[in-house]
């Protein structure tokens, strides 16, 4: 007897294959893999750091850097958030909300605590040096190995912004920066290994580790709030209340 | 003949659906890539100063609401902020004097304003198809969104210098509406509420190399018509890329001109 059930579980199990060998089929899983391949290669959204986000060792700096030497850095970067200057890198990929966005040439990095942003170019490689303007965040140009995106940064100013690296030590003009990014647990989390090289400050590469959460699409970026590098009160809560000098230097 | 006409308005429906969805939420920025890439703002008629690079401009047509509320934030614009904020005293060539007194006030330009009335320094666009971004080198950055997102309700909105921006794709051409602006001045004699609106239309040239911006501002309570005019920009030469707009309040020398002009 051919009942009503197993006419019905013959039509799903057909109506299964069909799907499967739709789904396996060389033009369906090719355009599939190309589209996911296409979404691995691009890591635009809005991303944000948690508690459990940073993997950041301490790392090995040369006899030269003296305690002396990470105590100017650090009174330089107070200095420098209190009068409102850019921060630049490594701070700005550690700080607020980041805006990624991909375009065919240029990858654009904003944070939402920064007015600032970053530039990774995809097409060209570094700017002479001869005629690079130093900067906070320096020259970034990124390449694709793989499913991973590679950023290559140097051009560092020694002094603008905030300078120190988390896990110890600071940039200067000689600073290399490699960061490798990666989208994991299905493109929700993006990986991002930085590498700090410095003949002058670092005895090895120092490498670290943050993990940004995707936030939801329909998350609205966040304009920063004004910086006023006059409010007093503001001066004296960070501790270096020195006030503004008019005149000539 | 029945079968033709439905068939007819079935198709017309389907076309009209299409066209709708495709202005609200392109799958495809196809032309809009052209934009891509670093610009700067020219002065077509070689009016040789900022003042100038207006003067052909439409003056703004507006109620008397609107008149009053420009010659308030003119009067604003004009008042003193602090002590010696302007040194006007007649200076020997070459000798720097104070020309502000509180230099660098909030940072580099607050939120992407100079996005919206892009000065002397560069623009840099970068297009995504869920968002394009537009940053002015001096300072901050737009973001339009391409994902079909509406603009949120103004009475939960805090206003920003750049607004709330959403774009669309018409004829290759990118076209964005801002409304959320912090009040102030418009080019050519305008104002702004946090309610007007502020349509841009992108044309790039068919070389690529020139860019078009045309301005829009509606408002009925302060505008009698709308106001309109353009911004024209050359593509940067190959190789440029952004500078680091640089101002350091700590460094009184920011408040002097730097090459004081010939008395």
């Amino acid at each position: 007897m051919v009942t009503r059930a197993t006419v019905i579980l013959a039509a799903i199990t057909a109506l299964g294959g069909v799907t499967a060998a739709w789904a396996q089929s060389p033009v369906v899983s090719g355009a599939r893999s190309a589209s996911s391949a296409a979404a691995a290669r691009d890591i635009s959204g809005f991303w944000a750091l948690s508690v459990d986000s940073r993997k950041v060792p301490q790392a090995k700096l040369l006899p030269r850097v003296t305690k002396a030497m990470l105590d100017l850095h650090a009174r330089q970067d107070v200095h420098a958030i209190r009068w409102c200057n850019p921060i630049g890198l490594p701070m700005m990929m550690d700080s607020g909300a980041i805006d990624i966005r991909q375009g065919p040439t240029t990858i654009f990095m904003a944070p939402e605590s920064s007015l600032v942003p970053r530039y990774v170019y995809l097409n060209r490689k570094h700017v002479s040096a001869d005629i690079y303007d130093r900067s906070t965040s320096g020259d970034s140009v990124g390449s694709w190995e793989g499913d991973t995106l590679v950023v290559d940064t140097i051009g560092f100013h020694p002094t603008h912004g905030v300078t120190s690296i988390p896990g110890g030590g600071f940039r200067t003009d000689k600073t290399h920066l490699v960061e490798r990014y990666r989208l994991v647990e299905g493109g929700e989390v993006l990986s991002v290994r930085f590498t700090w090289t410095d003949p002058m400050v670092f005895s090895a590469p120092h490498t670290y580790e943050f993990r940004y959460r995707r936030l939801p699409p329909t998350y609205e970026a966040v304009s920063m709030w004004p910086c006023d590098p006059y409010n007093e009160e503001r001066a004296q809560f960070l501790g270096d209340p020195a006030p503004f000098k008019a005149g000539k230097r | 003949m029945n079968r033709i006409v439905v068939t007819s308005l079935c198709l017309f429906v389907m076309a009209a659906a299409s066209r709708s969805l495709a202005q609200t939420k392109p799958d495809s920025l196809s032309g809009v890539e052209r934009l891509e890439g670093d610009w700067v703002r020219i002065d077509p008629n070689g009016s040789g100063d900022f003042g100038g690079l207006a003067s052909t401009f439409t003056v703004a047509s507006l109620t008397p609401q609107g008149n009053a509320a420009m010659e308030g934030g003119q009067r604003q614009a004009a008042a003193p902020r602090g002590p010696a904020f302007t040194e006007s005293s007649r200076h020997d060539s070459g000798v720097p004097y104070i020309v502000v007194s509180r230099p660098c006030a909030a940072g580099p330009f607050g939120g992407g304003a100079l996005g919206i009335n892009p000065d002397s320094g560069g623009i840099h666009f970068v297009v995504h198809k869920n968002e394009i971004i537009f940053a002015p080198e001096r300072g901050g950055f737009r973001h339009i969104y391409m994902d079909g997102r509406k603009h949120p309700d103004l009475t939960r909105w805090t206003p920003t210098a750049s607004g709330h921006s959403i774009g669309r794709i018409e004829n290759g051409e990118l076209v964005v509406d801002t409304i959320g602006i912090t009040p102030g001045l418009v080019t050519a004699g305008g104002w702004r509420s946090v309610e007007t609106r502020l349509t841009e239309r992108f044309v790039v040239s068919p070389d690529g190399k020139h860019l078009t911006i045309h301005y829009r501002w509606e408002d009925p309570a302060i505008y009698q018509k709308p106001h309109e005019y353009q911004y024209e920009f050359d593509r940067s030469p190959e190789g440029s890329y952004a500078l680091e707009y640089w101002c350091d309040a700590s460094d009184p020398a920011e408040q002097q001109s730097v090459t004081p002009p010939s008395q």
